[in-house]
């Protein structure tokens, strides 16, 4: 079983001194986009002794504005420098313009799931994987807001764009379960205020069902929690808490349907010790060699 | 620009300089009714990357400033200069011209050079790489000056200041004892240039010795340690070396391409 976590600061020093059994650890990759200092430094060093994935979170791929060229270089650069397992961003967009310059919102925004969403979409991944000269990954994302199609297009499902992204392309899929399940709560949330119930956990399911596990390379589990204030009811995929049941549960249903895939655990808010991080990781383990034994017999 | 590029440029507006409702009108159609609470929260998540980034970069800032006004400074720096790459850590670097200009910050005056040394000790901190090279020391007794350049440490940087910038950021850093003697300095009107340097992996700054600045300013500019020393009148350069070799200032001697002399 490939189970690893997120590599954060905090736990730069402890990880190193530990060394404990994980299959990989995972860093965000503009944090170590620099040409030099101690962050790179310590990155080198868990690299001589883990397999590492670089996660991106501001590639925006979904971007009307195109690939930032600087960026997709440095990524390159550290790509060489570090030889991680996966390389992998999301499925959504940040870069702008705004008054006349271009921005980054620094952010993980929506894309809309039309077919020239999904072509612009296709073309930045190709981009990319030309680049790196090796295979890309692409997450689902939580999203707050959704976009309607103009008049003139399609929506597609979620899960048939991100499909339509893997055949494409040949990249694979990053499918993060408990963003599949922030969204399935906050749109049941409002089903419900509308007097349509839904259950959040079969909504994720389909969603998982409708994915071809072919297309599937790696798994994520976090934290997520729910505001209500005088601005609303939300819930936010703030990776600063426990994996809950409901997303265990579904993780297990995933384990099943796409295999044992490798799994992070991703914690980057109100990070707690390492042991605790590293409990998550066992109960994945444990969770997946119990799925595993449970088929065998 | 297609209909994709200015539904992404509204949803940028509603993020950067509001209100929500733009967006909606725009094209950020209601998700699940929720699109206005959603803004919000993408709006939250901006301000807190924000004042975390804020809060790395410049710490003594957010000192004097206090708590409240630096996170307010933040969110405000956040819309009036968005970042415009990827990676947060190249996000700041307007706020020291930010502060020059700032109205309500014309009684700190010297806030503006403290985020300008601030800034520098941020890129410093991660500047490429360089090993000391004692070897190439020879070159000092076989060469002319004017044939030579010094090799400063990664992100050497020099900066003059009508302020007692040094002692203001020696007053706030962790071990500090006192802000008084940076207080009298300041009330004193006295001015101090600073020197930012990397030893090993750890950002340094130090007040610049008499000549020293323009030494610095002078090399860093490409000009040859013969030309250098001729501007840098006040500094003893056979005392600085050796203690400027040993604090890692200086990582080695090199011989210049004639374009550079």
């Amino acid at each position: 079983m490939n189970v690893g976590v997120g590599w954060r600061q905090p736990h730069y020093t402890t990880l190193l001194r530990q060394l404990p059994a994980l299959d990989f650890l995972e860093v965000h990759s503009e944090n170590f986009f620099a040409c030099g200092g101690a962050a790179l430094k310590v990155l080198e060093q868990g690299r001589a002794h883990y397999p590492v994935s670089l996660h991106g979170v501001a590639l925006s791929l979904g971007s009307a504005s195109g690939l930032d060229s600087s960026h997709l270089e440095q990524l390159a650069a550290l790509v060489k420098r570090i030889d991680p397992v996966r390389v992998s961003d999301h499925a959504s967009f940040a870069r702008g313009m705004y008054k006349g310059k271009v921005v980054h919102a620094s952010d993980l925004l929506p894309i809309p799931f039309t077919h020239k969403s999904l072509n612009l979409m296709c073309q930045h991944v190709d981009q990319v994987q030309a680049r790196l000269q090796r295979p890309f990954m692409v997450e689902n994302l939580s999203a707050y807001i959704a976009w309607e199609p103009s008049s003139t297009e399609v929506a597609l499902q979620e899960t048939d764009f991100l499909m339509a992204l893997t055949r494409r392309t040949g990249c694979s899929l990053l499918i993060d379960v408990n963003n599949i399940y922030v969204n399935a709560l906050n749109a049941c949330k409002c089903l419900a205020a509308d007097g349509q119930a839904q259950d959040p956990e079969s909504v994720c399911r389909a969603w998982l069902d409708a994915i071809d596990p072919e297309c599937v390379g790696e798994m994520h589990l976090a934290g997520h929690c729910h505001v209500n204030d005088e601005h609303g009811d939300i819930v936010i995929d703030d990776h600063g808490s426990q994996v809950c049941e409901a997303v265990w549960r579904l993780y297990g249903y995933a384990v099943q349907r796409f295999g044992a895939l490798p799994t992070l655990i991703e914690w980057d808010t109100e990070i707690p010790t390492l042991d605790v991080l590293l409990g998550e990781a066992d109960r994945a383990r444990s969770m997946v060699a119990g799925l595993q034994a449970q088929a065998s017999a | 620009m297609s209909e994709l590029a200015v539904q992404q440029q509204n949803l940028l507006h509603a993020l950067f300089d509001g209100p929500a409702a733009s967006a909606i009108k725009s094209g950020a159609a209601p998700a699940y009714s929720m699109s206005a609470r959603g803004l919000k929260a993408y709006r939250a998540n901006g301000h807190m990357r924000a004042e975390r980034a804020l809060l790395a970069t410049y710490p003594v800032v957010a000192q004097l400033l206090g708590a409240e006004s630096a996170a307010g400074l933040a969110r405000t720096l956040w819309h009036v200069h968005p970042p415009s790459k990827g990676d947060l850590a190249l996000w700041g670097d307007a706020l020291p011209e930010f502060l020059a200009d700032s109205a309500q910050l014309q009684e700190e005056p010297y806030l503006a050079d403290v985020a300008r040394v601030e800034w520098a000790l941020h890129r410093c901190a991660t500047a490429a790489d360089a090993d000391t090279d004692s070897s190439s020391l020879a070159l000092l007794t076989t060469q002319d000056p004017d044939q030579l350049g010094l090799r400063l440490a990664p992100g050497c940087m020099v900066i003059r200041s009508p302020w007692p910038i040094v002692s203001i950021l020696s007053a706030h850093q962790p071990d500090a004892l006192s802000l008084e003697n940076a207080g009298s300095e300041l009330r004193a009107g006295v001015a101090q240039n600073i020197v930012v340097w990397r030893q090993g992996f750890r950002p340094m700054f130090r007040e610049a010795l008499p000549g020293e600045m323009d030494l610095l300013a002078h090399l860093l500019a490409g000009a040859s340690l013969g030309a250098a020393l001729d501007q840098s009148s006040g500094l003893d350069f056979t005392q600085w070396f050796p203690s400027a070799m040993a604090s890692q200032l200086v990582l080695g001697v090199f011989v210049q391409n004639s374009s550079h002399r």
